[in-house]
């Protein structure tokens, strides 16, 4: 990795880790101008979906079964769409985080796998959640897949799509966002 | 306490030991989900020879297969040598099932197919033909839904599901090539599934303020306000359905929404299927939309959204939901896509509406192992000797918030637990 490369992770991870925070601490207004005005949030359902063509589950292949075509999304929002569930996270009606849930959000094993010639970037995180609410915790684990483009001094978030470890959710709801 | 406790005659008060006792649950798997037409997922699951889903029925793990000439089984997903499950994944296709214990294998139509050793160490003695997998006894579609019971005497679906046909009609059966399911989310909540079903059944009630978050937020902008048009409507044998009744002046074009206005594809798509839908439903059906609904146990929707759930008992505390879309299955892939992450962002484990009903199902039930708690009565009277007739649909009719489906609910439960058993 060379010095330039080696600058632009850390700046990447930066923004990430900035970008936890924000969430953390309930700073959904700032979150969403980190957000670039064409971004698609994905959060898509899992399943075990039986491959035909696998003889070894170690050839098993997720993306293959987030290509199935009867899916049904979790969250499939624009940025339209990511305003309003924030403006109703705002609203003092929104009892599934009215008292709110406490969240941590642990970042991890950023790669920046992809870079155009405009600086557009396809970043893969590790995404460790946990949210505790009343007596309950919840622990969500996530690879998230991010375009991520250059603004200014900053970035944008153009495109996130959160693959989450669970096939049944163990949470009553998703009130958060990854 | 007495079983006539439970339940008021007339439905108007229940007592939380029903959400709580032990006893009742373990009765429940036999005399509900035991003897109930049970919603196991839709043909568009099973496109091809092979085909294969795996579901519950109540707490049994089912498999439901498309055989090699097209015909649908469904069996218990259960090897006959030691009972270890003989399917794995949750959908996919498949020409055998083998049991990954001691490798007895099955055919898609649930015969067994092959045993390891047949020759050397059983003497060829094993009779093959008597050691299938077990098949759930009656397996019937409604409209492209496939429904299975494990009861051999029960009733035909058609007749089980009763004047609810005529309103599922109105999701299934609006267009020639009919539906298609996508999904399913699935996500576990701690309530009883009673609470779960019962909300989906009957209660309009909550919607004003459980949901406040959302109105007018995101149905303020609508030209058609919902609620003014509503009316619960009980069709019997413990179904329920919330229905929207446009007035016969106004135009589609203010009615077909619910939300966000739609985008331009989408409204020309739902403009365009309307003389359709009027040639199959006839005028007065293509007038209305379910909002909510339930079929008797465990089948709940919310058709206003396209979302069909399941809603999976896990012991008598817990429950895990299958939400799925409904589209209609020749809408272009841009409608569907439309369509189905809209229903995403209002129900389903991250929609706008379901995320805060979690905390009210979990809550009622857990107020409900309460020693002192579980023997109060709770109130369903809302409603109560006002229902209606109407000679425009089947059914007993109550006001837009009106219990009168929690208590044909309540009603069908004592019904099955305790009909023929003495007090």
């Amino acid at each position: 990795m060379n010095g330039e490369n080696f600058t632009r992770l850390l700046q990447v991870q930066q923004w990430l880790y900035h970008e936890a925070r924000l969430l953390d601490s309930r700073r959904f207004d700032l979150w969403l101008d980190l957000l670039d005005e064409g971004i698609r949030y994905r959060v898509p359902s899992r399943s075990y979906i039986r491959q035909g063509h696998v003889k070894d589950f170690s050839t098993w292949s997720v993306d293959r079964e987030l290509e199935a075509d009867d899916a049904l999304a979790l969250i499939d929002d624009d940025l339209s769409a990511l305003r309003t569930r924030i403006e109703r996270l705002q609203s003092g009606m929104a009892w599934a985080e009215s008292p709110p849930s406490m969240a941590r959000r642990l970042v991890s094993n950023v790669m920046i796998t992809a870079i155009d010639a405009n600086g557009r970037m396809s970043v893969v995180s590790t995404l460790f959640l946990a949210k505790v609410r009343g007596d309950q915790r919840v622990l969500f684990t996530a690879e998230r897949r991010d375009r991520i483009v250059p603004a200014g001094e900053s970035f944008r978030l153009q495109e996130r799509y959160v693959v989450l470890d669970d096939v049944v959710l163990a949470s009553e709801n998703l009130s958060l966002l990854f | 306490m007495k079983h006539s406790e439970y339940v008021a005659p007339d439905g108007s008060w229940i007592r939380p030991e029903i959400f709580s006792d032990p006893a009742l649950y373990e009765l429940e798997k036999q005399r509900v989900f035991g003897r109930s037409w049970l919603l196991l997922g839709h043909l568009s699951q099973l496109p091809r020879a092979g085909s294969f889903l795996r579901t519950y029925m109540g707490e049994e793990s089912v498999l439901v297969t498309r055989d090699r000439i097209g015909r649908i089984h469904a069996h218990l997903n259960a090897c006959r040598h030691r009972g270890y499950q003989v399917c794995q994944e949750d959908r996919g296709t498949a020409q055998r099932f083998q049991c990954r214990y001691h490798g007895w294998t099955y055919d898609s139509d649930g015969s067994l197919a092959t045993v390891p050793g047949e020759e050397s160490i059983y003497y060829q003695e094993i009779d093959k033909r008597q050691w299938g997998l077990v098949p759930v006894a009656r397996v019937e579609t409604y409209k492209g839904l496939i429904f299975g019971n494990f009861d051999p005497d029960s009733p035909a679906l058609e007749a089980f599901l009763g004047d609810m046909a005529w309103y599922l009609d109105i999701i299934l059966d609006r267009r020639e090539g009919g539906t298609e399911l996508l999904g399913p989310q699935r996500w576990r909540i701690a309530s009883n599934w009673k609470v779960v079903a019962e909300n989906h059944c009957g209660d309009e009630y909550h919607i004003g303020f459980a949901h406040g978050s959302v109105f007018p937020r995101d149905l303020g902008s609508n030209r058609a306000t919902p609620l003014p048009f509503a009316r619960e409507v009980r069709p019997g044998l413990g179904h329920g359905v919330g229905v929207n009744i446009f007035p016969d002046e106004m135009a589609p074009q203010n009615y077909l929404r619910l939300g966000p206005d739609f985008p331009p594809h989408v409204e020309k798509y739902s403009l365009g299927v309307q003389d359709e839908i009027v040639r199959r439903l006839g005028s007065q059906r293509a007038r209305m939309a379910l909002i909510h609904g339930a079929v008797w146990p465990n089948f709940g929707m919310v058709p206003i959204v396209n979302s069909l759930r399941v809603i999976q008992p896990r012991g008598i505390g817990e429950v895990e939901m299958w939400s799925y879309c409904v589209v209609d299955r020749d809408a272009p892939p841009d409608v569907k896509a439309w369509i189905s992450g809209q229903s995403a962002r209002t129900f389903g484990p991250a929609g706008s509406f379901e995320q805060d009903d979690a905390g009210n199902w979990t809550a009622v039930t857990r107020s409900s192992s309460g020693t002192e708690a579980r023997k109060q009565r709770l109130n369903l009277q809302m409603g109560a000797g006002h229902e209606e007739r109407s000679d425009r649909m089947p059914g007993e009719l109550g006001l837009t918030a009106s219990e009168i489906n929690q208590r044909g609910f309540y009603l069908r439960w004592m019904h099955d637990m305790f009909d023929g058993a003495s007090a």
